[in-house]
């Protein structure tokens, strides 16, 4: 795998959905690797689950195809869907069944997974101790690593989670993000990950895309993507509205965030000093200078226009 | 194969895990105990008789002369020559009906009505098996398999006639007990007469009850397509429950309605009950079996077509 010339695990080509007559995804295309962990952001609404139904399966696109690792996903749904593991939105079993019942179950759907398999996932879940436990007794955490379970039962080169961070606690989301980056680095699985936790993203993903009202804004690094936002100073002042107005006038700066005792500026790291003379020129007393980094969470709602409306 | 074999253990295990499917089998065997508790306490004790050859032929004699005077009757005139024909071959063949309920009298007497029950049921299970996934969600992770909806679809309709044929076994052999128990076994060995055609014959009561099953069974059959028909289209197991199982009840009535006109002998319901043909009486003098066959062959086909495209071409948005 490492020498060879890196093929996509999973491309979009211009992947089109109508409901009726509207477009609810326009034009999408872009390729995701294996080894790597994607992030797919987005606002509620802006299509990210049903490009994730498309992707699997579960809705059929108006025009575009998909290909996991070569197989269209419209023409051989069969091998498309062999490389696929995946939670779409939350992970509902059947309740009335126990855990172990389930992953017969789904176990049952794909020739060659044997028993010894099954118990190698329930323990990786850490699911032992309940898995002979009917599902409706589990708690929202517990059904999500009994989704993450199912979804790598047949060891998927395409791992596909909606929201996998949803109702783990901070141990198991701590774990989830070892466990998947170990999952894209050392088997070079392509993970596919959409969460609103946008500060989870900022630490599992490699990459990420950003969709909004159906189109694709762009598809970065997560490096990247934050260097584009530039740095932020935060500067502690006696009176936050007489210095941010001094900086406006003596250097045609506007300032972010203005607060009592503090402004921000977006400003390029050689040119604090100047700011800081000309506020100490200007009669203001400086408590404290301090680069802010910008979260993702900040950079997204930068590039999608802040909140959504639909 | 194989393959195909696991998706029918999923559904199967999808079936009877659940609480309703226990509920049902539970009530099924208690109902035929209860029937049989009810008739073993409503009838009195046989008496022993020893003049039953005098008393057939004296009825005999009575039917000879009523069947003159009903007239152009032809169904009432068929049921008295049969009631002959029968009582002439027991007189014949030294067979003595029996005084009271027999073991074959119950088995045969519970089967109408409760393959009708049986036909609740597994609209119920057929209805819940298509419908319930996407109430619930878990349409989703199924779905995402390498494995084609179609199969899954045939696989959970597969599933839920099996379960029909299960409540029909059961059927059998807990009617075939209870009647044993409360009627004596020793009438396990009676034989079965029928009446074809002016001949009596005797044959095995449980190649007549199994006919009996499958006669009925049609209606199941269809009715059972149908409500998967409807858990497919609109995606909703309650609808598809109440709809079929009013359409099955009613369709007695629909056809009572329609049965002035020449084209009722269309209409699916008309053709459901197959056992018009064996008493030589179907609804109109123009339909034979073999028509009631090729249209409920077009009715299957089509139900089964459109429930089917439903299933695998519409979008999953639970």
């Amino acid at each position: 795998m490492a020498n060879e010339p890196k093929k996509p695990a999973v491309v979009l080509e211009h992947v089109t959905k109508k409901f009726g007559r509207k477009t609810v995804i326009d034009d999408l295309s872009f390729k995701i690797y294996g080894g790597e962990v994607f992030g797919f952001l987005g606002p509620n609404g802006a299509g990210k689950t049903t490009t994730i139904r498309m992707i699997v399966g579960l809705m059929r696109m108006t025009r575009g195809n998909i290909f996991i690792q070569g197989h269209s996903v419209k023409g051989d749904f069969r091998q498309a869907m062999r490389q696929v593991g995946a939670i779409v939105e939350n992970p509902e079993m059947y309740k009335f069944l126990t855990g172990y019942q389930n992953l017969v179950h789904y176990a049952r759907m794909i020739p060659g997974i044997s028993k010894e398999r099954i118990g190698e996932v329930v323990k990786l879940v850490d699911l032992e101790e309940r898995i002979n436990e009917k599902v409706k007794k589990y708690s929202l955490g517990m059904r999500q690593r009994l989704g993450l379970a199912q979804a790598l039962l047949h060891h998927p080169s395409v791992l596909i989670l909606d929201e996998p961070t949803n109702g783990l606690d901070p141990q198991g989301i701590h774990d989830l993000r070892n466990y998947l980056h170990d999952l894209s680095r050392r088997e070079g699985v392509a993970v596919i990950v959409s969460s609103h936790l946008l500060s989870e993203m900022q630490l599992m993903c490699d990459r990420i895309g950003i969709i909004q009202k159906g189109k694709l804004l762009g598809v970065e690094t997560v490096s990247q993507f934050m260097e584009e936002g530039g740095g932020k100073v935060r500067f502690t002042v006696n009176d936050g509205a007489k210095a941010a107005q001094t900086v406006k006038d003596k250097l045609a700066l506007n300032p972010l965030t203005v607060l009592t005792d503090a402004f921000e500026l977006a400003i390029a790291y050689e040119k604090i000093p100047v700011v800081v003379d000309t506020l100490v020129n200007g009669g203001t007393r400086i408590y404290g200078v301090e680069s802010v980094t910008q979260s993702l969470e900040d950079r997204f709602l930068e590039v999608t226009g802040g909140k959504q409306h639909d | 194969m194989t393959e195909f074999f696991r998706l029918i253990q999923n559904e199967n295990m999808k079936i009877y895990r659940r609480q309703s499917a226990k509920v049902m089998l539970i009530l099924l065997l208690g109902l035929i105990l209860a029937a049989g508790l009810i008739v073993k306490t409503s009838q009195p004790a046989p008496k022993e008789n020893t003049h039953w050859k005098q008393e057939l032929v004296q009825q005999n004699q009575v039917l000879e002369k009523q069947q003159t005077q009903v007239g152009g009757n032809r169904q009432a005139i068929n049921q008295i020559k049969k009631t002959i024909a029968l009582n002439q071959y027991r007189i014949d063949h030294n067979l003595k009906p029996s005084g009271g309920e027999t073991l074959w009298g119950f088995v045969s007497g519970a089967a109408g009505n409760t393959v009708l029950l049986i036909s609740i049921f597994t609209i119920i299970v057929v209805a819940g098996s298509i419908a319930s996934e996407f109430d619930t969600g878990t349409i989703k992770l199924l779905l995402i398999r390498p494995v084609y909806r179609t199969e899954i679809l045939l696989a959970k309709y597969l599933s839920s006639l099996l379960f029909a044929v299960l409540c029909l076994v059961l059927l059998f052999l807990f009617s075939w007990l209870i009647g044993g128990l409360f009627f004596g076994f020793d009438g396990a060995a009676e034989a079965h007469l029928s009446y074809t055609s002016g001949v009596v014959h005797q044959t095995s009561w449980t190649l007549a009850v199994w006919k009996d099953y499958l006669l009925n069974g049609v209606s199941l059959f269809m009715m059972v397509t149908v409500a998967g028909l409807i858990a497919a289209a609109f995606r909703n197991g309650g609808l598809a429950i109440g709809l079929s199982i009013f359409m099955m009840m009613g369709s007695s009535i629909i056809v009572t309605l329609l049965s002035g006109y020449s084209w009722v002998k269309y209409v699916l319901f008309a053709n459901l009950d197959l056992t018009q043909y064996a008493s030589g009486t179907p609804l109109r003098s123009d339909m034979t079996l073999g028509f009631s066959l090729v249209v409920l062959a077009v009715y299957y086909v089509v139900i089964a077509l459109a429930g089917w495209l439903f299933y695998t071409r519409r979008d999953i948005k639970a």
